[in-house]
């Protein structure tokens, strides 16, 4: 299953990913938003990683869709801070109005832009759907 | 979408469901097909569903899809009777605006000294990813309340420059205590730095003078060299929108409010959180007239370095700082009488006619300057506000994009766009190569196409045009 489609848009880039569970697809979107601006394949983060290469985010909203967001905004927020490109996330507890979870990474700076910076995450079209083979988590991020 | 074309470039959509107002978008017919190609239109109408708008859902000539607002997207909500306030009629990057500088070189003399000056802007003006930045974080206090005239005061650009820029370069009300510590995390680097996307510092050579008199007054004259800075509040903007839309969606059901997108939260100008909103963007502005401001000043150095003079000889005096993603109280007239709007404009630009109290002495009997980039590697704009502009003084802020970033990457890569811009004469510093080909010229609509609809429809007209001859990206 790949992990995320890229969604056109005129200016910004929206995505949807997918999983087997929403866990799963919460990750791939996060995964998404970091590999649209790096390419994270062949980037490893040592599995012993500390802070400050990893981080926790949480956060609590009334709606799968405003959790995605809240998720994706937290991760985008805490990397500029850090000064680090996420590359494996680990959603932890979802549901009942929260969202927690884990992203380790890899400093970024010196690394190639292969995208433009996500500025942030809008919660236009935003959905998180069941589909027939798990779930998808879709949203439009602004660049 | 039910719009009809109601005059040479207006094109209106009657009240239907929730509208509490027409829609109006100002375009040629060939704009305006380019409108219709994706879902801006759709955005146009969403917005006509804010409690309190006032005369129509307007949207400028370079209107295209967005989030929430169209790009080009403006309205007005009557501030007495609950008008409203909207995150997303100012978009994440708040202030992001267009400063426009005048240096007294000519097209040879930049062209004789090309390798210097480009090289010493690369070096000098921070972009793309990481922490690089002009100023220190010590600023940031200062900066948050008194935008540009802080950094004037901590010994960047001169005190004159205030008085060429929208606001004097200083949203009042700006409240730092209304910004969070992730988004103070975020700015605190960041104080005069471009970004990346679509931001850029261009060289560029005046080659049309379309109104003498108003280009004299701006201090533009044929074969000057100029130079343009784009760009905004960079990560502390960013996040005081995504703060305040998430409590808004919250506050809306206490105010009773329902919109169609997500996006579009709003609550009233007068309430707690309205209020709270409005401190906190406008201290978010101020970062932007700062960053823009002692990106400037980097720029006037980098210049000097390279001629080997001090910087009053290269001159680069400002013409004009203008904001393109604000909401600002402003009295307008609507039906006969003078009422306080909360106009906001996304994706367009302010345009006070002559006469205007809030311009400057010397602009007054001119009208604002209203800056109008193209793409990159295309013309750039300098337009005049106008006396009975139709849209509560707005005007374009762009050529508007009309294809995707992965639809612009698959027609020609970074590399062929580069090559491209230097058969065009124009020298060109990426930070990142693969990032130009989203940002080709091709990806973009006609900015001349643009700036003549202003004209017609009496939304601004045009001064000068500039070609570009450098380009510093992000």
């Amino acid at each position: 299953m790949l992990r995320y489609r890229v969604l056109a848009h005129t200016a910004d880039i929206g995505i949807a990913a997918a999983g087997a569970t929403q866990e799963e697809a919460f990750e791939n979107a996060a995964f998404a938003m970091f590999d649209l601006m790096f390419d994270l394949s062949g980037v490893e983060v040592s599995s012993g990683a500390q802070p400050p290469d990893e981080c926790r985010v949480e956060a609590e909203a009334d709606t799968p869709e405003e959790l995605l967001v809240a998720w994706l905004s937290l991760l985008l927020a805490e990397a500029e801070i850090r000064g680090l490109a996420l590359c494996r996330f680990r959603v932890e507890d979802l549901g009942g109005g929260r969202v927690a979870g884990t992203a380790g990474g890899v400093p970024s700076e010196g690394m190639v832009l292969r995208g433009p910076p996500i500025k942030a995450v809008t919660y236009h079209e935003a959905a998180v759907v069941e589909t027939p083979t798990g779930w998808e988590a879709r949203v439009i991020f602004d660049v | 979408m039910g719009f009809r074309r109601t005059g040479e470039v207006t094109w209106e959509m009657a009240p239907e469901g929730g509208m509490f107002v027409p829609g109006r978008v100002f375009a040629s017919p060939a704009l305006f097909a380019k409108a219709e190609a994706d879902r801006a239109l759709q955005q146009v109408a969403n917005v006509a569903h804010l409690p309190g708008i006032v005369e129509a859902s307007f949207a400028m000539p370079d209107i295209h899809w967005g989030y929430g607002f169209a790009i080009g997207g403006v309205a007005a909500t009557d501030v007495a009777a609950g008008g409203v306030v909207s995150p997303g009629g100012v978009g994440f990057d708040i202030c992001c605006g267009v400063r426009l500088l005048a240096s007294a070189l000519r097209e040879e003399d930049f062209r004789r000294r090309e390798s210097a000056i480009m090289g010493e802007l690369d070096a000098r003006i921070p972009r793309g990813l990481g922490k690089g930045a002009v100023a220190t974080e010590r600023l940031l206090d200062e900066v948050l309340e008194r935008g540009a005239a802080a950094a004037v005061d901590a010994g960047f650009g001169v005190p004159a420059d205030l008085e060429r820029c929208e606001e004097e370069g200083t949203s009042r009300g700006g409240d730092p205590g209304a910004i969070s510590a992730r988004a103070r995390e975020r700015g605190k680097g960041q104080l005069g730095s471009l970004g990346a996307g679509n931001h850029f510092l261009e060289i560029q050579v005046v080659d049309r003078v379309e109104d003498a008199g108003a280009a004299e007054a701006f201090g533009l004259a044929p074969g000057m060299v100029t130079v343009m800075i784009h760009c905004g509040s960079r990560g502390l903007g960013h996040q005081v929108c995504t703060d305040h839309l998430a409590d808004m969606g919250k506050a809306m059901g206490r105010h009773g409010i329902a919109v169609p997108d997500r996006q579009l939260a709003c609550v009233p100008v007068n309430s707690k959180e309205g209020q709270a909103y409005l401190g906190a963007m406008a201290a978010a502005a101020n970062f932007a007239w700062a960053n823009r401001h002692v990106l400037a000043h980097a720029a006037r150095r980098a210049v000097a370095a390279a001629l080997g003079t001090g910087p009053q000889k290269a001159g680069m005096d400002l013409v004009f700082d203008v904001a393109h993603n604000l909401a600002k109280v402003e009295e307008h007239r609507v039906g006969g009488h003078s009422r306080r709007l909360c106009v906001h404009r996304k994706g367009a630009t302010r345009a006070f006619g002559p006469g205007h109290p809030a311009l400057p002495p010397d602009l007054r009997p001119v009208g604002q300057p209203v800056l109008v980039p193209g793409s990159m590697g295309t013309a750039s704009w300098v337009l005049r506000g106008v006396a009975g502009n139709p849209a509560f003084a707005t005007a374009a802020h762009g050529a508007g994009r009309m294809m995707s970033r992965s639809a612009a990457k698959k027609a020609r890569d970074g590399r062929e766009v580069r090559r491209d811009l230097e058969a065009e004469g124009i020298a060109v510093r990426p930070g990142s190569v693969s990032l130009l080909a989203e940002e080709a010229p091709f990806a973009y609509k006609d900015v001349d196409e643009v700036v003549q609809v202003c004209d017609r429809a009496g939304l601004a007209a045009p001064v000068a045009r500039l070609r570009p001859i450098g380009v510093v990206k992000g």
